[in-house]
């Protein structure tokens, strides 16, 4: 039975593991947005597809028994850190990926309120 | 004190100038600072140019490449950085003379036109790819909500369409970078450049295709620009002439730039993207002869150039990358012109469905002299600006006996001839309804003040294209020069 555990812990076996299940949210958000016409379930599908490619950086970037990159706690070296950049990236793509939600959800609402529309099936203003 | 003017000020100035916002609304300077700011980066760029020509300025931020951030300003990204200020100066100070559209005038468009300038040039500025990534994003989200500024259905519509298809594009990108980070722990062009031929194949396709689709759909290339003429038809004209001027052409830089600096053989993709180029063109023509709405057709008609511009510098060859640099510079001052003159009728006519502007020459007869105008160069009649840089990509093919492109150029060209002069002649025909016959209230000449700037300088480009032919050639080098770069930004031969 230990055995077993440890081979999960391996980094091989543990990035495939990160690796596949990221990917499969990457799908089930392509699907959302393809799939989903509601303005809402479009926005939530965007972000389960950012929220993949988030994970995969930070899954793959880091193996197990690494530290923080953070010197405190008595650490004053870095040995056995993982990598800060992957992190650093994550954040300001969270940042980013935030806002434009932010500013999608707030222009959804005021569409809504003008029109009374909540689907993009129904934007047809804009065709001839 | 003395000055030093570095690269980063193109993106600083802007940025900085926005984020002041509150201080110019209280001085009542709202207009006048963000007309001065454009030319004055305008002019930053033009006293550049004796340096750059030496040799390309490299500035670095932090720490020595490959480990800092750095700008790369080469022939290439200052011919662009000048082009993006002198479209936005243009476009400002006909927003700014303007008497209509006073959403425009307030201080939401102000910060998002400069934020979108200031992501633009970092856009073509930046050395790492990951800045590319958040500049891509700035000028995203400013995009997104100009395209929504005015607020109302049609302009909420086009902005909800933009926001979703440019997150999904912004996702693709990163998903690319995030995958170039892992195989080679760099986010440096240059150095990305160097590692990137020792992964394995599979993962170059993937990274390839990942970005393609992703900056595909920046750049308004088929099959990813379904969306482009909902949010031209949505947005105000003044800011669909910024996307077609400025944006696209920063996309379109960013993905050959991509392209020319990644693969050591530029050949391997060269068919894959002057097909594409080739489709999106005919496809984008062929549509736009049934357009019945002025926006729709002149969205497809820039769509129709885009892939014009793609197909020429995907060939890679010095000529035609020269002639579809000075086909952008064009482009960029033709659709400006075409859609401010949009923005123009616009206020005078409801809409601009084909039957609805009947006789326009009667009321608008600058305007629609000024059409006339921007169309021949669109054609590219001679002694238009538009005719040399259409021969001078026209002769980079011929001279390496590759004709095709050369008839498909021809063919589209024709095409074009058959819509624009679908709209010149109902612009000259005998209006439909006398009420429309009064001259319009309040028709400025000081409206119309920018637009002849650009008609002058289309004459005077087509008349004397010697004046930027040095320039052209050396940013031609600089964007296919893969060695020079390389060995510019990390010191070693690759």
């Amino acid at each position: 039975m230990l055995e077993v555990l440890e081979l999960f812990d391996r980094p091989a076996v543990l990035h495939s593991i990160y690796l596949i299940g990221s990917l499969i949210l990457f799908f089930i958000g392509l699907y959302g947005l393809l799939a989903k016409r509601h303005l809402l379930k479009i926005f939530v599908s965007i972000e389960i597809m950012e929220l993949a490619v988030y994970l995969i950086l930070i899954a793959i970037a880091t193996t197990p028994g690494e530290t923080a990159p953070i010197l405190s706690d008595g650490l004053t070296a870095f040995t056995g850190m993982s990598d800060p950049i992957p992190q650093a990236l994550t954040l300001t793509a969270i940042v980013i990926g935030v806002a434009v939600t932010a500013l999608g959800t707030s222009m959804a609402i005021q569409y809504h309120r003008l029109t009374g529309k909540v689907s993009v099936g129904e934007m047809t203003e804009l065709k001839d | 004190m003395t000055l030093h003017f570095t690269p980063v000020w193109f993106i600083a100035v802007p940025l900085l100038l926005a984020f002041l916002a509150p201080l110019w609304v209280r001085w009542r300077l709202l207009m006048p600072v963000l007309f001065s700011a454009q030319v004055a980066l305008f002019a930053l760029a033009l006293s550049w140019i004796p340096a750059v020509r030496i040799a390309p300025i490299l500035e670095t931020i932090v720490i020595a490449p490959p480990l800092g951030i750095h700008l790369h300003l080469d022939a290439i990204a200052l011919l662009l950085v000048a082009l993006f200020s002198f479209a936005g100066a243009i476009i400002t100070a006909f927003i700014w003379l303007d008497n209509g559209a006073a959403h425009l005038r307030e201080r939401p468009a102000f910060i998002l036109i400069l934020l979108l300038i200031a992501g633009s040039n970092g856009m073509v500025l930046t050395g790492d790819i990951f800045n590319l990534y958040v500049f891509i994003e700035i000028v995203g989200v400013s995009a997104y909500a100009l395209a929504a500024i005015r607020r109302d259905k049609t302009a909420l519509e086009a902005g909800l369409k933009y926001l979703i298809v440019g997150s999904v594009a912004a996702i693709f990108i990163l998903f690319a970078i995030v995958l170039l980070y892992l195989q080679t722990g760099q986010l440096n062009i240059a150095a990305l450049a160097q590692a990137f031929s020792n992964m394995p194949a599979q993962m170059q396709l993937l990274i390839g295709l990942l970005m393609l689709i992703g900056l595909g759909i920046k750049a308004e290339l088929f099959p990813f620009n379904f969306w482009v003429p909902d949010i031209y038809r949505g947005s105000d004209p003044e800011i669909t002439a910024l996307y077609s001027g400025v944006l696209v052409k920063a996309f379109l830089f960013v993905l050959f730039h991509l392209t020319f600096i990644l693969l050591a053989d530029p050949t391997v993709a060269r068919n894959w993207l002057m097909a594409l180029g080739a489709i999106t063109m005919i496809v984008a023509e062929l549509v736009a002869l049934r357009q019945n709405d002025l926006r729709r057709m002149l969205a497809y008609s820039s769509l129709g150039q885009v892939g014009l511009i793609t197909l020429a510098l995907a060939f890679a060859s010095e000529a035609t990358t020269a002639g579809a640099l000075f086909h952008m510079i064009n482009h960029t001052f033709i659709k400006v012109l075409l859609f401010l003159l949009a923005a123009l009728m616009l206020r005078q006519y409801a809409s601009l469905k084909l039957t609805d502007v009947h006789g326009l020459s009667r009321t608008m007869p600058l305007a629609a002299g000024l059409f006339v105008l921007g169309a021949l160069a669109v054609l590219g009649l001679p002694p238009l600006s538009g005719f040399i840089s259409k021969l001078w990509i026209l002769k980079g093919f011929s001279d390496v006996q590759t004709f095709w492109p050369v008839a498909l150029i021809l063919t589209a060209a024709l095409i074009e001839a058959g819509y624009y002069f679908r709209w010149i002649r109902a612009f000259y025909a005998a209006p439909t309804d006398a009420a429309s016959m009064a001259k319009m209230e309040g028709e400025k000449v000081l409206n119309y003040a920018p637009l002849l700037v650009i008609a002058g300088v289309l004459i005077v480009l087509g008349v004397a294209p010697f004046l930027l032919e040095d320039w052209l050639q050396q940013a031609a080098q600089a964007l296919l020069g893969r060695e020079a770069l390389l060995n510019a930004v990390l010191g070693v031969q690759p």
